[in-house]
């Protein structure tokens, strides 16, 4: 089939490109935002190419098949850096020392002109646990309220722990590619709104040093100053002008996330911009992610997240619960939560 | 010469929705120090975007989804009808003007509540709720903000706004008006510090889950809504099609692409605090600062 006209202007887009961060992935993915000729996307929906950097464990392997089927066809998967995956054959692995982009480029151009097949989905596009007809109305669980309709559980009334107000509380397990997440973390999260209210580490984050300011800057809204603080100069007196005329600072809320060692979201954010000195390391003493997170609204949330230099969020995470002893949170259930991405 | 008009107009928002991405990738290539794209960038993301798969998530509400994209595109539609052209052309022609374009900001919180309901995920049903949450408010201190602009001109009808501006802007008359208005336009358009809708914390919000034709559609409803609004926001604030030498609605185009680059360039530089802290930023300051706004209004009037 030759190209249509459109096909033919498409091929010459920025490529939109979803990264899934493994285990040692390579220090270059983290700057991949800059590369002229790519478009690194927050979300698989929009992608074209999926882009696992680094080894994915086997644990993450699962997480790796959902979010690969939600790419939209043509697609394509690149593995870089990374050893081959058995369930993804048609992956095309690129080494250290080849270009990316050109990579990238190729892949891109031979699936939209259809030299290359789509790749095929992973999972059967069928519901993640039978519910059809189980019930007495065939709702997939018991009752009208609560049971497990469409073979997950139904969102239920619970007490809220900041204002007593009776709401849905909802489980659903995060990560581990949500693109502002420390790559390899996957967090069971019960929220009511968006106020978090349990919190359960899944899945432990990578040793992975990360891109903590601009991760910080992209959840404050100012994706091109993100973009900026990644590249080459180390002291760079125009990201730091526009990062203080951009009220990044006044936008904390202050005492957020504050650490046994008495920093905060906002110190920490100056240690990064260079506005406060650098401090030796963060000490996590005996806190957990239930101390710093639960009661959070998402966005403050994510912004202690994302706040925390990743040895100190490793250890907090060593100290949080992991679920084990609670039976509920078995691989079979985050299996049923097909939701997004995780 | 009704068809001319819509033709004309037609001409200028498709004009102006690539002017806006273009200024768009200006002010990040700019800001991000890369240097500007490609001029024909934006048409072959729109491409591919046309030629993607349209997913959807296990059960979505197809039909709620559909109705956010028309209708938000037919709210920025109808708003610039009511646009004023000259002392008697606007589309919509009522005299009561300024209460429909009231109506049509307010039910922008509901197409884009109905866009985060529909795909029937966490992230995108979050965005959605924190858009009303915040919506609420900014709408009232819009209101405030409007009454005000009308106030010297004693009409709810957008054409007697301008000709009241004949000798001073109401840009000048009320100094809090414009900039008060303009974080409504970022609310409506779901731009930098007010984007709570569609912003990077949860992936892409209300639009996390959209592929393909469903997520050009909703780029350019966007878009469009940034036109209507930087236009009203010329004929409000800025004298609308007044204007020396050059034609009215010549004018008010130029106007009109100045506010837009104000809106896209505050996007692009403002941070977005969490929802909480901007709750209390709008009720405790905002809010009466445009009750300040219509007293600074009222007593110039009197």
């Amino acid at each position: 089939m030759g190209m249509t006209w459109i096909t033919r202007l498409a091929a010459g887009a920025r490529v939109p490109v979803f990264i899934a961060m493994g285990d040692g992935a390579p220090a270059a993915a983290l700057t991949l935002s800059r590369h002229p000729g790519l478009s690194v996307v927050d979300t698989p929906r929009a992608a074209s190419i999926l882009l696992v950097a680094g080894q994915m464990p086997d644990a993450l392997i699962p997480y790796l098949h959902r979010l690969h089927d939600q790419l939209p066809h043509p697609r394509a998967t690149l593995l870089w850096q990374s050893p081959p995956i058995p369930s993804l054959p048609d992956a095309i692995a690129v080494d250290a020392d080849d270009d990316i982009g050109r990579a990238v480029a190729d892949v891109f151009a031979a699936v939209l002109e259809g030299k290359r097949a789509s790749a095929p989905d992973i999972l059967p596009d069928a519901p993640p646990s039978e519910w059809r007809g189980v019930g007495p109305h065939g709702q997939g669980g018991k009752g009208m309220m609560g049971g497990t309709p469409y073979g997950r559980p139904m969102a239920m009334t619970d007490d809220d722990i900041r204002d007593r107000l009776a709401l849905d509380s909802y489980t659903a397990a995060f990560g581990p590619f949500l693109p502002f997440f420390p790559p390899g973390l996957v967090l069971t999260l019960t929220l009511q709104g968006d106020v978090i209210q349990k919190v359960v580490v899944t899945h432990p984050p990578f040793d992975h040093d990360g891109s903590p300011l601009a991760t910080l800057l992209n959840l404050l809204g100012l994706p091109a100053l993100a973009t900026r603080s990644l590249g080459d100069r180390a002291d760079d007196p125009v990201l730091r002008r526009l990062i203080q005329l951009s009220g990044a600072r006044f936008a904390i809320p202050s005492g957020l996330g504050r650490l046994p060692d008495g920093s905060d979201v906002r110190t920490r954010f100056d240690r990064m911009t260079g506005a406060a000195p650098d401090a030796a390391s963060q000490d996590a003493g005996d806190t957990t992610l239930e101390h710093l997170l639960v009661g959070l609204e998402w966005h403050a949330a994510m912004l202690v997240l994302c706040s925390l230099d990743p040895a100190t969020l490793r250890d907090i995470c060593k100290n949080s619960d992991t679920g084990d002893q609670d039976e509920t949170q078995g691989e079979s259930e985050s299996e049923m939560h097909a939701g997004h991405m995780s | 010469m009704t068809l001319l008009t819509v033709l004309g107009m037609l001409v200028f928002l498709c004009t102006s929705v690539w002017l806006a991405v273009a200024l768009d990738t200006a002010c990040r290539g700019w800001i991000s120090g890369q240097g500007a794209d490609r001029a024909d960038g934006p048409l072959r993301t729109a491409a591919l975007w046309l030629t993607q798969q349209r997913l959807t998530t296990e059960a979505p509400d197809r039909m709620n989804a559909l109705l956010s994209i028309a209708g938000y595109m037919a709210l920025a539609l109808t708003g610039l009808a009511l646009v004023p052209l000259g002392p008697d052309t606007a589309l919509i022609a009522l005299p009561t003007s300024v209460v429909l374009w009231g109506a049509c900001e307010a039910l922008v919180v509901v197409v884009v509540f109905l866009h985060g309901w529909s795909p029937n995920a966490p992230l995108a049903m979050i965005g959605a709720y924190r858009y009303v949450a915040i919506g609420l408010p900014i709408m009232l201190l819009s209101m405030f903000v409007l009454i005000a602009a009308a106030l010297p001109a004693q009409s709810l009808d957008l054409r007697d706004i301008v000709t009241s501006q004949a000798d001073v802007w109401n840009l000048i008359r009320q100094p809090l008006g414009l900039p008060l208005f303009l974080l409504l336009g970022l609310s409506l358009t779901l731009r930098g510090p007010f984007d709570y809708a569609d912003s990077a914390d949860l992936a892409g919000g209300t639009s996390v889950e959209a592929s393909g034709p469903d997520r050009l559609g909703w780029q350019i409803a966007r878009l469009a809504m940034l036109t209507e609004f930087s236009a009203m926001a010329a004929t409000v604030f800025l004298g609308g099609y007044l204007g020396p030498v050059l034609p009215g609605p010549l004018w008010i185009a130029l106007k009109t692409l100045l506010v837009m680059t104000l809106v896209i360039g505050l996007s692009h530089l403002a941070a977005r605090m969490p929802v909480s802290r901007m709750m209390s930023l709008i009720w405790m300051i905002l809010l009466p600062l445009s009750f300040a706004d219509l007293i600074w209004a009222g007593l110039v009037a009197l």
